[in-house]
């Protein structure tokens, strides 16, 4: 008792000392309302943005240079058979109910994951891990079923919540609790979402400001005037067109860096026109990704491959695939070759959103100038999914999340029988790649595999990959302290401190 | 009033009420697309099993029939069920969404009727001549001006003119009263804009009938004040088609702030309604809906009931 | 006083005129193909190359406006005009065989007028899908009920007066009797209110495909280019005040002569409006 008094008053004194005046709270405008906040069901990005790194942390973390580092495991080991890891816990971790965070939340918290009660989309990438234990309240034991390479990529998205929440799907979807800098405090519908300072924070120099208040605007327009007002302090994950309007206006700052995630035709390869390998090749050439950047994304962008370029180690230079290339004559030669003379009418399916809105309206005239009869059907959001889910379209344009490891990248998406393989795209030579880009641990062997994976996807396969973006974050400039991340991540906000 | 016109009235109300509420729960049915699917979102892993578990745990694997059955039933004891995505009963969702929306329907209410006796009273004052047809001109500008543009004008003005002025989004009456008529403002006036216009013809053909009338033409000669024949005669005379026009302007309102809320960032019934719409949540866009329409149609029955008050001559045919 | 007024119709009609016109021309008028792109001239402002500057792909809006237009009075003049046959029936129906068919058409109509016209439309496209025929046909369904009750009453005073009831006497079957005495007798209300909800009609339109449920991209609209417009407001503020304008003038022409008519026609109805 008589020591959280004296903290408290420390904490009161440095605080005062720290700006000397009321609190401080950085009011944000996203665009949508989350669907929940569980961390395990809800993988949309409207919702990760608000939980992840703020509310919730993880065994690992993605920093700022996309490097896999320590969270709330300070240091792990790996067995020489790289089956088993153990995991050391940071000391003096609470979650914002104030009780310790040990490793049986962890446990539970993996297994919540893995369980089929809780159906979590996640579970996936726990797909290899055979048992989880905790001999110790610090100590954290992870068996695989095989050696499994981006295992620790993978647990940065695996959020530690409570025990308890084993059987519950409802429990944290509203009232969020993790171990994170800042805590939930309230939802308003359609209205923000309010987080607070978590006290008891395991970094006791974060966070830096007393709260942080997610303004869900729907209007772009109304957005960008709430920044220019002052309103709001920061503007995150916002597209070229947005920024470019924000540029060089007073008291605005911009951050950006490349994206992970990228922009897509993804083909129906179980019908035609697209079963035609060469069908699939045509279109790539009809494509001209460099006047896709510049029309749609505004210039700030890169086109790109299945790879993030911001992956350096991994990406492998889109210039040395020849249909990378814009060349509608031999887009046309190639349709003739697959027997087709008369323009091939396809139906586009799009998702509903204002920059993949603009991409396919710049394709369609791209594609029907090269053989191709294009129509656009952009659906409502429900829609979208649902057809895209089923595999009812021709081709669609949409995007695809990234992450840092290729296995995050492929195996879901193009692995046969992948759970967002929509395409229906089934080749063992690339199926076996990826397999042993999962199992192989040492580096080179991973490169080679995803060097030639690469390869593969990048002509013929089910996607042809357009634009990776220039992401931004629009800022006030006393706002201090932000990192932008190209995952989207906003846990820097814990280090976000506002100046005069 | 007679008893035998109140009765059918009542009767109808009924039967109009209970038709809507299946005509709502029937086309949400209709609505193509899956709760369960948008709720695991594009680009999720999910599996046939999980969609088929969380199918029946809503209730969504049963024939539409026995859905309506269940949820009639449910209603009439007050349980409207819980919202699909946040488990929150649908009542308390809706309960944080209807005070935004009432108010800014209220405020341009207010601007509009307001600002619509000074002008129609002033528009009645220039009579004949080009200055006539301009007013009428202009009237009927403020009567087809799309809300929606005229908010992203503002919005345009706002950024242009005074970039510090912080007049978006919404605060609770409650927490900063002030705050929360000023960030309303913008929104309102976009509103009322055509309910401006509509009111003030009416004021001014009222006032113009008032002031041909015999007896005003009278009174004035002895030297009885225009606030007088405005007060007396004109108003008077503008109180039933005003009425009749509430009713439309109730619907006008509830359907504008649809578009408007959407583009003021205000979180209110038709921003509920339309994320409801796209999550394909289906108790709570049930609910709201419901809500909209009983409200429209019960301001229309009192519409009714006053235009019965007022004008004998309707009573009549209904009781014929 | 009367000059005034006709002066008023001739105006408002030859601007009604004047746009479906140029609407229906839109191909031989439009300087530029609606949907060629070039981004090199994009979001420009007015200029001697495009009157009315350019969208974010360089599209002339002048082209596009006039094209939008063209959907946009197309989809409203088929709402109108179903709603008006299919109310209309529905009116004249009720108003001649009365009772519990009259009831029974009319508690209908209540049903579906009970619904904001916005949100009924909204549901109604969520349902058929998004698209200009899905658009038109949301608002026939919305604009039925409005026909329906405003001719039911006039009707009914025109079927039970006593030249109908000559008429009836003298074996006129209901057809004969709609269509030749009925029907006529309605024209000038008709007349007005058509002229009136084709404007409120292109106000709909125009919101539906501000929220993306209506005419579907590339195809030039008017809300669609406003809603494409507010994302690039603060680049160029031209495309969306343009398309803004566009809807404002059909909206108004049609409204202006509805108005202009009804004052014209019969001064009576003034004061029921």
């Amino acid at each position: 008792m008589r020591k959280n008094w004296f903290s408290a008053l420390a904490l009161a004194g440095a605080m005062a000392f720290a700006n000397g005046a009321s609190a401080q709270t950085i009011e944000l405008a996203v665009d949508g309302s989350p669907a929940g906040l569980d961390p395990h069901i809800v993988t949309a990005f409207n919702s990760v943005q608000i939980v992840s790194g703020t509310i919730y942390e993880s065994l690992t973390m993605i920093d700022k240079d996309l490097r896999t580092v320590p969270g709330l495991a300070e240091s792990w080991q790996i067995s020489p058979d790289n089956l088993t890891y153990t995991f050391r816990l940071r000391g003096g971790v609470t979650f914002h109910d104030g009780k310790p965070a040990e490793a049986a939340d962890v446990v539970a918290s993996l297994k919540r994951v893995m369980s089929s009660a809780i159906a979590s989309p996640l579970a996936s990438r726990l797909a290899s891990v055979a048992d989880a234990t905790a001999p110790d309240a610090r100590t954290v034991v992870v068996t695989l079923k095989e050696p499994t390479a981006p295992l620790l990529t993978a647990l940065a998205s695996i959020a530690v919540v409570p025990r308890g929440f084993e059987a519950d799907k409802d429990g944290l979807q509203r009232a969020p609790m993790g171990t994170g800098p800042f805590k939930f405090k309230e939802w308003q519908p359609n209205g923000f979402i309010a987080l607070e300072k978590n006290a008891g924070y395991w970094d006791k120099a974060k966070p830096r400001v007393d709260g942080v208040k997610f303004n869900i605007v729907p209007e772009s327009a109304t957005r960008q005037v709430g920044l220019t007002s002052g309103q709001y302090q920061i503007l995150p994950n916002i597209d070229a067109a947005t920024a470019l309007q924000l540029r060089g206006r007073p008291n605005v700052r911009l951050v950006d860096t490349l994206e992970l995630a990228y922009t897509l035709i993804g083909m129906n390869v179980s019908k035609p026109p697209f079963d035609n390998p060469k069908v699939r090749e045509a279109l790539n050439y009809a494509l001209n990704r460099q006047e896709i950047v510049q029309a749609a994304l505004f210039g700030a962008g890169v086109p790109g491959g299945s790879l993030s370029p911001a992956l350096k180690d991994w990406a492998v230079d889109v210039a040395s695939f020849p249909c990378f290339r814009h060349d509608p004559a031999k887009a046309q030669a190639l349709l003739r070759e697959a027997g087709i003379t008369a323009p091939i009418a396809i139906t586009l399916l799009v998702l509903p959103r204002q920059d993949i809105r603009d991409i396919a309206q710049v394709v369609q005239q791209q594609l029907n100038r090269a053989g191709f009869r294009v129509e656009l059907r952009i659906p409502e959001i429900g829609q979208f999914v649902q057809d895209w889910r089923n595999s009812n379209f021709d081709a669609f344009a949409s995007t695809n999340a990234g992450s840092t490891d290729p296995d995050d990248y492929y195996y879901r998406t193009f692995r046969t029988g992948g759970s967002t393989n929509v395409f229906k795209y089934s080749n063992p030579e690339l199926d076996a790649l990826l397999d042993s880009g999962r199992r192989e641990t040492a580096m080179p062997a991973r490169k080679a595999a995803y060097d030639r994976a690469q390869a593969i996807l990048a002509c013929e396969g089910p996607a042809a990959t357009l634009t990776y973006g220039q992401l931004y974050t629009a800022t006030r400039n006393n706002v201090q302290g932000f990192d932008i991340i190209a995952n989207r991540s906003l846990m820097s906000l814990s280090n976000v401190v506002l100046g005069r | 009033m007679s008893r035998n016109f109140l009765v059918t009235r009542i009767v109808d109300l009924a039967i109009v009420l209970i038709g809507v509420s299946m005509l709502t729960f029937l086309m949400i049915r209709l609505v193509p697309g899956d709760a369960v699917a948008i709720m695991l979102g594009a680009n999720a892993e999910v599996t046939v099993e999980r969609m088929n578990e969380l199918r029946a745990r809503l209730g969504l694997d049963q024939p539409i029939p026995v859905q309506y059955a269940q949820w009639l039933g449910n209603a009439l004891r007050g349980d409207f069920g819980n919202s699909l995505w946040t488990g929150k009963p649908v009542v308390q969702e809706i309960a944080v969404h209807l005070p935004p929306t009432l108010q800014l329907a209220g405020l341009s209410l207010l601007l509009g009727a307001g600002l619509a006796v000074p002008l129609g009273v002033a528009m009645a004052r220039l009579r004949g001549g080009w200055r006539e047809t301009a007013l009428q001109i202009a009237s009927v500008v403020g009567l087809t001006v799309p809300s929606f543009w005229l908010g992203i004008m503002m919005i345009l003005a706002l950024t242009s003119f005074a970039p510090e002025l912080q007049l978006l989004g919404y605060v609770p009456f409650t927490e900063d009263p002030a705050g929360n008529v000023a960030r309303l403002l913008l929104p309102a006036i976009a509103l009322a804009l055509p309910i401006l216009a509509n009111l003030a013809r009416l004021v001014r053909s009222a006032m113009l009938d008032a002031l041909a009338q015999d007896y005003v033409r009278t009174a004035r000669a002895k030297g009885v004040s225009e606030r007088s024949v405005l007060f007396k005669h004109a108003l008077r005379n503008a109180l039933i088609p005003f009425v009749t026009s509430v009713g439309i302007m109730t619907g006008y309102l509830l359907g504008g702030a649809i578009v408007v809320e959407q583009v003021f960032a205000i979180p209110g019934l038709g921003r509920l309604i339309l994320g409801a719409i796209s999550e394909r949540n289906y108790p709570l866009l049930q609910t709201a809906i419901l809500l909209v329409t009983s409200g429209f149609v019960l301001v229309n029955f009192a519409v009714d009931l006053l235009y019965a008050i007022i004008d004998p001559r309707v009573r009549l045919e209904a009781d014929q | 006083m009367n000059a005034q007024r006709n002066k008023l119709v001739t105006f408002a009609g030859g601007l009604t005129a004047l746009l479906i016109v140029a609407a229906l021309l839109a191909p031989l008028i439009a300087p530029y193909d609606p949907l060629a792109q070039n981004v090199i001239q994009r979001l420009k402002g007015p200029n001697a190359l495009h009157w009315l500057g350019t969208d974010q792909f360089g599209r002339d809006t002048f082209s596009r406006i006039l094209y939008g237009m063209r959907a946009s009075l197309a989809i409203s003049g088929g709402a109108v005009g179903a709603a008006l046959i299919v109310g209309g029936a529905i009116g004249l129906a009720a108003a001649f065989y009365r009772g519990w068919i009259e009831r029974v058409l009319m508690r209908a109509m209540d049903v579906l007028f009970a619904f904001p016209v916005i949100l009924l439309a909204i549901a109604i496209i969520a349902i058929l899908g998004p698209g200009a025929i899905t658009t038109a046909i949301a608002i026939a369904v919305v604009y039925t009920p409005i026909f329906a009750r405003l001719l039911r009453g006039p009707a009914l005073s025109i079927v039970e007066s006593d030249y109908v009831l000559a008429a009836r006497s003298i074996g006129a079957s209901d057809l004969r009797i709609a269509l030749l005495h009925v029907l006529p007798n309605l024209a000038s209300i008709v007349l007005v209110q058509t002229s009136l909800l084709l404007s409120a009609a292109i106000l709909v339109e125009a919101s539906l495909s501000f929220l993306g449920l209506g005419t579907q991209p590339p195809t030039p609209s008017l809300g669609t280019m406003l809603s494409e417009g507010r994302n690039f407001l603060m680049l160029s503020a031209w495309n969306s005040v343009f398309a803004g304008l566009g809807i404002l003038i059909l909206s108004f022409a049609l409204n202006l002569l509805g108005d202009a008519l009804r004052d014209a026609l019969d001064p009576r109805l003034r004061r029921a409006a």
